[in-house]
């Protein structure tokens, strides 16, 4: 066997390798019912923030807890804890990407990711005085 | 209607030059493809042919300078100009607003082409026709981008001359376009605040200069297949992709320090698919750099190196895609638009991918079957193995970040895993440490075969002195990653092997050492990588966070710590302060003094950091830290919470009204806590003095006893719980020094527990934030590496086009 076909070989081996762990290493987009039905997992659920009911972020008790109500797109809502700063501009987002997993009735985000499209995009011409 | 002071000429101009640089660029593209036939026309062809590429490149130079005018000039009746523009805005940011957009950074990309080309035209000399057809093949169908005309109700490319504002799909019906002065009273979006920074001034057109610099391999590899002329083009291209190599490198980690100095993603590299898409061309552009080399020197690894130059080209159009086209949707931060472009470019990218595919194919026949395999032994086989390395490794890459084109093409549902980072990392660390093991040896090796007692008597001494090196900083640091202390000692091993290389057999020649400095550079930003990522510090840690850690790992997350003005707390080796916050302009400034304590306790102020939010009601804040630079570690300062508005009302003088209410159900012995004091609930009782608080005698009236504490002095405050006429009527208790007031609201004679409801003035709220402190260690040895890096690379080029 010529060593070109070994390194073939291990290549292939590698390619394949990542390719499993990366499609196993991934998470699901759920809705909070889906991820309620599996408490212990982790999801991505996307959504947009409930503006009609009120946010909690208290630095003075804790800095790293912020809790909001979100729907996600299939319309159910769910109060979030998330264990982190309060973002900012958070009232402005537009859509929510959380990452978490579902405890009792709350979902247990560790991280967010916000979209927020008038960052870049929204406004539109208006006259100045 | 007639409107008035628009300036529809110059668009008109505008788009004369681009149409003018389309068309002569595929005219461009015909001739020299004809003129690469050996015939008695190719000279007549050669001569149309070079005229029509610089009647192109003056086209674009010409559509630069109009944009520019527009900008200038405020001609906000263009959206192009309305969007990335304003009259506030500094023209120093007139560079940034112009390749905000993606017009522009096309426009950007397109004008280093043409660089490229005018130059190309000059030193390709029996190459210039083939390479030339190809590179104005890539203008032409760069320039159609910019075309945004209607062909069968597909709109192909997107014009920044065209697009009126007025005539916008998406603000048909504003009345403002009933007014034919509309434009009086117009002004413009501005420019996004994230890239209201001398980066975005630096950083676009380096990235898109390395991207350009990758047609030029592509160019001529596609030539040398056409014309058959399979080892010919490797000399020439070798140049240009080591020139590509410096180029992105150095533009990759240009945007690496944009994110670490002015963004908040608290690092330079966080693998998002934004920057992974630039990383991924730039790992195949230095493999295909290198096996340019290995052909040259003995004609080997022949379809290896077609393959890589034309698939780097392609991986730049498949980043441009993955980037512009809106399909990473929430996997990325960085939120470009679509502008419905994204078809076009997939055209493009299989119809570069296929020519290339095509003309591999249809040559394999002529290439060397029989070739003598590279002895084990041999540079070239090391350096072969280094590439193809470098080809798993960004094939890795790109496969997790193209996780949501697989989601799209097998409707999937898939999203990036919590720990996306250390994902990477762990994938990419043995990738890291083998590359950087080759680096090391790789030049102690010779051409065909190397003698290996002599190859050993030379690398040992390198091979001691960095296993000592590696020793002595795992304890300095107190390096307790077994996993990372791998790569540690390989790259010290790199850094330490070519710096010997100089000496012992380049004797100090430092004309001839560009590749060993290229290699000690690279050394040293893996080491800068290493240490600084995996010796981070977050110094703010929150220890009062309640645990949250049964959630899982991630779940400790208590990286923010909130710093009330006053206060000092201790972070890392630091006593820190928050001073209070100054508005300058549109920036919210929080000073924070970092001080040392010395034996006796003394604090000593050691230096002062301003994070910032820029205040922006349009496009919404943006958070900025501030980083002290020290010669072996920074430390990196970010406020990721400010109460702004409650700093608005806090100059408005309204210092003297009380705030919201907070309300407590307590029981007897409880202590509360306003945030000055602390208040004890002692007793309940009935015996109430009813004259002295002037109540009716038939009332039932209730006597709460607190006792009051802040740090100096004690108070004892009584409100009264009053029952007059069936209706509760409380008559609350103030403690005008400490501006507290208690009211008595509610009482459960079962269980003897009281609502009381406890109101502070607002004076009494200090300000405060919630920041994060971080310390990253050795990260100036990443920036260096960076430079060194460069230098090496382009000495090597100089010493390449000498020979």
């Amino acid at each position: 066997m010529k060593k070109i076909h070994i390194i073939g070989i291990v290549i292939i081996a590698i390619a394949i390798g990542a390719i499993f762990t990366t499609l196993n290493n991934t998470s699901t987009y759920a809705s909070f019912t889906e991820a309620a039905k599996e408490p212990g997992s982790e999801f991505h659920v996307v959504g947009k923030l409930n503006k009609g009911k009120e946010t909690v972020y208290d630095p003075k008790v804790d800095a790293n807890i912020f809790t909001f109500y979100m729907v996600d797109n299939k319309g159910s809502e769910c109060k979030v804890v998330l264990h982190k700063n309060k973002p900012q501009d958070f009232e402005r987002s537009e859509q929510i990407v959380i990452i978490g997993k579902m405890q009792g009735q709350d979902f247990q985000a560790s991280d967010i990711l916000m979209k927020c499209p008038s960052k870049y995009n929204d406004g539109k011409p208006t006259a100045n005085n | 209607m007639e409107y008035i002071n628009e300036h529809i000429g110059i668009g008109q101009i505008g788009n004369v030059f681009v149409i003018l640089s389309f068309v002569f660029a595929l005219l461009a593209s015909i001739s020299y493809y004809f003129a690469s036939r050996d015939n008695e026309d190719s000279l007549s062809w050669k001569r149309i042919a070079r005229l029509a590429f610089r009647i192109h490149g003056l086209s674009v130079i010409g559509i630069v300078c109009t944009l520019f005018v527009m900008l200038y000039n405020h001609y906000f009746e263009y959206e192009y100009v309305w969007h990335h523009s304003s009259k506030s805005m500094p023209m120093r940011y007139i560079l940034s607003c112009f390749w905000e957009g993606q017009e522009g950074s096309f426009l950007l990309w397109t004008f280093w082409h043409v660089v490229i080309g005018l130059i190309l035209q000059r030193t390709a000399k029996t190459f210039e026709a083939p390479v030339m057809s190809i590179i104005s093949l890539v203008q032409a169908f760069l320039g159609s981008m910019l075309l945004g005309i209607f062909i069968f109700e597909h709109r192909i490319g997107s014009n920044p001359f065209t697009v009126l504002l007025r005539n916008h799909p998406d603000f048909a019906n504003i009345p403002l376009f009933q007014n034919p002065h509309y434009l009086d009273k117009l002004d413009g979006r501005g420019l996004n605040p994230l890239l209201q920074n001398y980066w975005m001034t630096i950083h676009p057109p380096t990235l898109f200069l390395g991207f350009a610099l990758t047609v030029v391999p592509f160019a001529y590899a596609i030539a040398g297949l056409w014309k058959k002329r399979f080892n010919e083009w490797i000399k020439p291209a070798l140049p240009w992709t080591f020139l590509g190599v410096a180029v992105l490198g150095v533009g990759i980690l240009m945007g690496g320090a944009w994110a670490y100095e002015a963004l908040s993603f608290g690092g330079f590299w966080a693998w998002d698919p934004v920057e992974n898409a630039s990383l991924v061309p730039w790992l195949t552009l230095v493999g295909t750099a290198h096996l340019l080399i290995v052909n040259k020197n003995n004609g080997h690894s022949l379809l290896a190196v077609f393959f890589l130059a034309i698939l780097t080209f392609v991986l730049v159009l498949y980043s441009t895609f993955l980037t512009r086209s809106g399909i990473l949707g929430e996997s990325s931060v960085h939120a470009f638009t679509d502008l419905g472009m994204s078809g076009q470019l997939l055209i493009y990218l299989f119809f570069f991918l296929f020519l290339g595919l095509f003309l591999l194919i249809i040559n394999w026949k002529y290439f060397p079957k029989h070739v003598e395999e590279d002895g084990i032994w041999s540079r070239e086989f090391w350096m072969f193995v280094g590439a193809i390395v470098l080809l798993v490794s960004s094939f890795q890459i790109m496969f997790y970040t193209s996780m949501p084109v697989w989601n799209k093409l097998f409707s999937l549902n898939k999203a990036p895993a919590k720990d996306v980072i250390a994902f990477y990392n762990n994938w990419q660390l043995p990738f890291a440490f083998i590359t950087t093991l080759l680096i090391a040896v790789g030049q102690y090796f010779k051409y065909k075969n190397t003698d290996i007692k002599e190859f050993l008597k030379k690398i040992v001494l390198s091979f001691i002195i960095s296993f000592a090196l590696t020793v002595t900083v795992i304890f300095i640091l107190n390096f307790d990653k077994p996993y990372y202390s791998i790569l540690l000692f390989s790259s010290i091993f790199a850094a330490v092997a070519n710096a010997n290389y100089i000496v012992l057999v380049l004797k100090g020649r430092i004309r001839k050492a560009g590749s060993s400095i290229a290699h000690i550079g690279f050394a040293l930003v893996m080491l800068g990588i290493l240490i600084s990522t995996s010796k981070k510090d977050v110094i703010s840690r929150n220890t009062s966070t309640k645990s949250v850690s049964s959630l899982g790992e991630k779940f400790s997350d208590d990286d923010n710590i909130i710093l009330t003005q006053g206060d000092t707390l201790p972070m890392g080796k630091y006593m820190v302060t928050y001073k209070g916050k100054r508005i300058e302009g549109i920036n919210v400034k929080f000073d924070v003094d970092y001080f040392s304590k010395d034996a006796s306790g003394k604090l000593k102020l050691e230096f002062s950091l301003s994070p910032l939010v820029q205040t922006n009601p349009l496009m919404g804040n943006v958070a900025e830290p501030d980083t002290r630079h020290f010669p072996s570690f920074d430390v990196y300062t970010h406020v990721t919470y400010a109460d702004l508005a409650a700093a608005k009302e806090n100059n408005k003088g309204t210092q003297d009204e009380y705030a919201a209410a907070k309300t407590f159900t307590i029981k007897k012995g409880d202590t509360i806590f306003s945030s000055n004091a602390s208040m004890i609930f002692d007793s309940l009782s009935t015996r109430v003095d009813k004259k002295r608080y002037q109540i009716d005698e038939k009332d039932i009236a209730v006597q709460a006893y607190f006792s009051v504490n802040d740090l100096k002095t004690s108070y004892t405050t009584a409100p009264l719980y009053i029952i007059h006429n069936n209706t509760v009527q409380p008559l609350g208790s103030k403690i005008e020094p400490l501006g507290l007031q208690i009211v008595f609201t509610k009482l459960n004679p079962q269980n003897g527990m009281i609502d009381i409801s406890l109101q502070e003035k607002k004076s009494n709220t200090h300000d405060y934030i919630v920041m994060q402190a971080l310390i990253f260690p050795c990260i100036n040895i990443l920036w260096l590496g960076a430079i060194i890096m460069a230098i090496g690379t382009l000495l090597s080029i100089v010493e390449r086009i000498k020979k």
